[in-house]
């Protein structure tokens, strides 16, 4: 991953996380940088986008598109599934764990993309195997299996909004990138 | 060098030994350096966590207001509540639970659970901000300090709570505002308080036969219950007693599960129990089948009754008044009056009437009249509180010193054991839950200014939704503490995430059958649910640190020591248990009390049985269970609004496995009834009445009767429905004696419907 892209992961990583409307601002207007959409973003009503982004992702109403893998990797969706466990174990294997261990699921999409770039850096920088097996078995395996259905989820909802579509949109290519990388999927 | 592949990774992440043989890379140097997290965290745990298969097991009990107050187990895996069963040691639970305890897995971990502290900007406008505990709560404290500002006391504080978690501990609630000082509080039930009073007036008590000894019977008869919906793990009894001879008779005006499971079903018309039980009363009296030896032994004024039934009362009368034929009552009657024993179970349903505690009576009269009282296998059965002698050490607390509140006559609710203060003071002001409507909207001096909502829904499960909705309008603050988003927390300021049963300590007993359970913390709470006591002490610490001394409640809890700090000697003698950890090995069956009135010793003003109530006249109603006519009608049909078989009150109709087979709500309507407003089976149709109207779809069928129509009381995921705006709030006959407020006339409802 080159650092643009490790600063769009940040980015997108700090805005699934985000508590407030003034949490998704800095990482939004960054995300916007220079393209078209930087001057509608510029115009946000902060609390507009927060509004929306509870309603698709934190409630208290039933989510729109709950930011959680085992929401669609489950054969009946729930949370603390066994698929989340199994991405548990995955940070396990890397040497890490989520400091909210059983209070936030670990396969959150903030805790995710979060875990991504630490396996990814790891992959990246140490000169072992299983790192890199790690990062491509996450990739391959977990991330694609269930961001493009909670993308397509999320624009689907109802509770739409700029701001969170062009979380979306960098998602999205950020997922395509590292999927198109000549290093494939692990055998 | 190994080559790691996929099948090896998933190897790993399923088995311990596979995983620790992966992880020796982490002891290579700059691993830490390695990881530009920002939230993740270097694990400190050792790899391997050793369960392969193996589950630890917590104590849990259901909460819920129902019968059965299961007591589970639960199976817990790495943190996570796998999967959950019927406690085995527990006779009545007997290993197994209901459609609604197997779901509980699904509601512990569905994805809409409310997560954390938010606040609405503009009640009912979904705009939402999460916000942090500390927020919440300093919002809240300085909304109280404000009302207590104003008004100098907190009358202008109400709290409404009711059954939504039995769990002794959450009695806390009530605990936070008597530490915050002299309230207002919400108090009756409109669940069943007319049959409580009407219990009390006869015998001195509500109080049943342990349902285990319902094998001992020889004739049951189910009076408007449905306990194959409702009380599943009681008709394992019914059916044994069945096996060894016993007939079935169900009563209801529904063709229930129940009704289609028994030996005889009588399609009774709606509200005329009384004039049944009192033409059966009627015939036992000239068939001379009397219980002369008891009566006579154990009561008084049943020459005054006998009187009666003879001037007043025949077998056609009780005919045509109810709508079963002369001679199946006189069968049934001199069946049930040579029976011995015989009992009958009274459902709660039968007695929201405005003529329910005289219904009540007449059937007691019944029980009595034929010995049946005082007998294992036999009585007249409603419910009990024979087993909830707690210490309510989390409901007691005191006001804050020079709190000053009520001058006036108050209420207390049936599930209230604190003991009133001696002589004249200050006490919290009492308001009507099942006209919370009105009252909210009424109260003067102080008005009502902020509510507090726990263990509860109003908006779906309390009456008259219109002038509800103009009573929440009246607040100037609404706090909903609760697992879901309903329409209550749609109204709401601030919601507050509370615990589920697996995420708390706390203790239950049931009001039916004889079992004590423990129910232990088997999970960490979710995102940041804490329970209601764990609210009350962080709520008492920000309060104290806004204007000190301004709320007793303590502010550092344990919630397992103060599970402990519910049981006395009482409690452990009656369960026979040395500690309250021996619940650990699973619950306990009360070892007294499991035969009502045995001893013949009743707890009325004559110490027997009463036919003849001088209590129940001062209290205006008639000594004797005459008949009392029901509500006259106020449109063209009859409507009912039970329970459903797939939820409780308003919890467990949104999750997915209930959503699976009962996806939306309807409106069940006799197709002769459909057919002269030419409604066809799916239609959908406008029902309306003088309180509101519902839009909805039709479900054409013969169980309920041609001229009432029937919809479950229930609260859907993302659907508008709402039974109660076709319900208002008049009161039952009784209930005023021991819960605190009448009940109210939930099945006195009438509408008329056309297709919309």
């Amino acid at each position: 991953m080159d650092p643009a892209e490790k600063t769009t992961l940040t980015l997108l990583r700090d805005f699934f996380l985000a508590r407030s409307g003034q949490d998704l601002a800095p990482a939004c207007m960054v995300l916007a940088g220079d393209s078209p959409a930087a001057a509608r973003i510029g115009r946000t009503d902060w609390d507009e986008a927060e509004f929306a982004f509870n309603r698709l992702f934190v409630g208290p109403m039933a989510l729109q598109a709950p930011p959680y893998a085992s929401a669609y990797l489950e054969t009946e969706p729930r949370l603390m599934g066994e698929s989340t466990l199994k991405i548990r174990r995955i940070y396990e294997m890397a040497g890490l764990s989520s400091p909210l261990q059983g209070r936030l699921p670990d396969d959150h999409i903030g805790v995710e993309l979060d875990a991504a770039l630490g396996l990814s850096n790891m992959a990246q920088t140490l000169d072992a195997e299983e790192p890199r097996v790690l990062w491509r078995y996450f990739l391959h395996e977990h991330l694609s299996a269930w961001l493009p259905q909670f993308i397509d989820r999320a624009r689907r909802a109802e509770a739409g909004h700029p701001a969170v579509d062009l979380a979306l949109d960098h998602l999205e290519t950020w997922l395509n990138r590292q999927q198109s990388k000549e290093e494939g999927k692990i055998q | 060098m190994t080559l790691w592949k996929k099948n090896d990774i998933e190897t790993a992440m399923e088995c311990p030994m596979t995983r620790r043989r992966f992880m020796k890379w982490l002891a290579a140097a700059g691993v830490a350096a390695a990881m530009p997290c920002g939230f993740l965290v270097p694990n400190e745990t050792k790899a391997g966590i050793v369960y392969e298969g193996g589950y630890e097991t917590f104590r849990n009990a259901c909460p819920r207001n129902c019968y059965d107050t299961c007591s589970m187990v639960t199976y817990v895996k790495d943190g996570v509540a796998q999967f959950v069963e019927g406690a085995p040691e527990s006779t009545f639970t007997n290993g197994g639970l209901c459609v609604k305890g197997n779901a509980y897995i699904r509601k512990q971990y569905s994805p809409d659970r409310i997560k954390y502290p938010m606040a609405q900007q503009g009640r009912g406008s979904g705009n939402w901000k999460r916000i942090s505990w500390d927020e919440a709560l300093t919002r809240i404290s300085e909304k109280f300090i404000e009302i207590n500002e104003k008004d100098e006391s907190m009358l202008g504080l109400a709290l409404t709570k009711y059954s939504g978690n039995f769990g002794i501990t959450n009695y806390g609630v009530e605990g936070m505002f008597s530490s915050l000082g002299y309230t207002t509080r919400m108090v009756g039930t409109p669940c069943w308080p007319a049959g409580i009073d009407a219990q009390n007036y006869d015998m001195g008590n509500m109080w049943c036969n342990d349902p285990e000894d319902m094998v001992d019977a020889r004739y049951i008869i189910l009076w408007g219950v449905n306990p194959a919906w409702c009380s599943v793990h009681t008709m394992k009894y019914i059916y044994e007693a069945r096996q060894r001879g016993a007939k079935v008779v169900c009563i209801d005006p529904v063709l229930t599960q129940t009704a289609a499971k028994a030996d005889e079903y009588w399609q009774i018309n709606t509200s005329e129990d009384g004039a049944l039980a009192l033409g059966m009363a009627r015939h036992i009296l000239d068939r001379g089948l009397v219980d002369q030896d008891w009566v006579a032994a154990n009561s008084v004024g049943f020459g005054e009754f006998a009187d009666y039934l003879k001037q007043e009362v025949t077998l056609e009368w009780a005919a045509e008044k109810s709508g079963v034929p002369a001679r199946r009552i006189a069968r049934v009657a001199e069946e049930f009056a040579t029976a011995d024993p015989a009992t009958i179970w009274i459902g709660y349903g039968m007695q929201r009437h405005v003529n329910g505690g005289a219904s009540v009576r007449a059937i007691d009269a019944l029980v009595a009249m034929t010995g049946n009282v005082g007998k294992a296998g036999g009585g007249a059965r409603y419910g009990h509180l024979m087993t909830w002698g707690f210490n309510y050490h989390a409901m007691i607390q005191q006001p804050p010193k020079g709190a000053k509140g009520f001058l006036g006559p108050t209420a207390k609710g049936e599930f209230d054991f604190t003991k009133d203060a001696e002589g004249p003071a200050y006490t919290n002001r009492t308001l009507n839950i099942n006209k919370t409507a009105r009252e909210l909207l009424n109260a003067t001096d102080p008005p009502v200014r902020a509510l507090w909502v726990s263990c509860k829904n109003p908006l779906s499960q309390d009456f008259d939704r219109n002038q509800l909705e103009k009573a929440f309008k009246k607040m100037e603050l609404v706090v909903v503490v609760d697992q879901f988003f309903n329409q209550t927390v749609e109204q709401a300021d601030i919601v507050l995430p509370v615990t589920t049963l697996f995420e708390e300590w706390t203790v239950n007993v049931g009001y039916w059958h004889y079992w004590l359970s423990i129910n232990e913390q088997a999970v960490k709470p979710l995102h940041e649910a804490k329970s209601n006591i764990e609210i009350a002490a962080a709520l008492s610490k920000k309060m104290n640190e806004l204007k000190p001394g301004s709320c007793t409640f303590p502010t550092d809890i344990d919630t397992k020591e103060w599970v402990a700090k519910e049981f006395n000697k009482g409690v452990y003698d009656l369960f026979g248990i040395n500690s309250w950890e021996d619940l650990k090995n699973g619950p306990k069956k009360a070892k007294a009390n499991r035969l009502a009135w045995a001893d013949g010793k009743f707890g009325t003003p004559s110490g027997k049985y009463e036919f003849r109530s001088d209590l129940c006249a001062e209290h205006g109603f008639n000594a004797l269970p005459k008949y009392v006519e029901g509500r006259k009608p106020y449109d063209k049909l009859r409507l009912l609004t039970p329970h459903t078989q797939f939820g409780l009150h308003s919890q467990f109709i949104n999750l997915d496995w209930m959503e699976d087979f009962n996806p939306r709500p309807y409106v069940y309507i006799h197709p002769e009834t459909a057919r002269v407003r030419n409604i066809a089976d799916g239609d959908r149709v406008l029902v309306k009445n003088k309180t509101g109207e519902v839009t909805i779809t039709a479900s054409l069928t013969d169980n309920v009767p041609v001229d009432a129509i029937l919809m479950y009381e229930a609260w859907f995921k993302n659907n508008p429905y709402n039974c109660q705006n076709l319900v208002d709030d008049t009161s039952a006959d009784m209930g005023g004696y021991k819960a605190g407020a009448p009940g109210v006339a939930i099945h006195d409802q009438f509408a008329d419907l056309v297709k919309a």
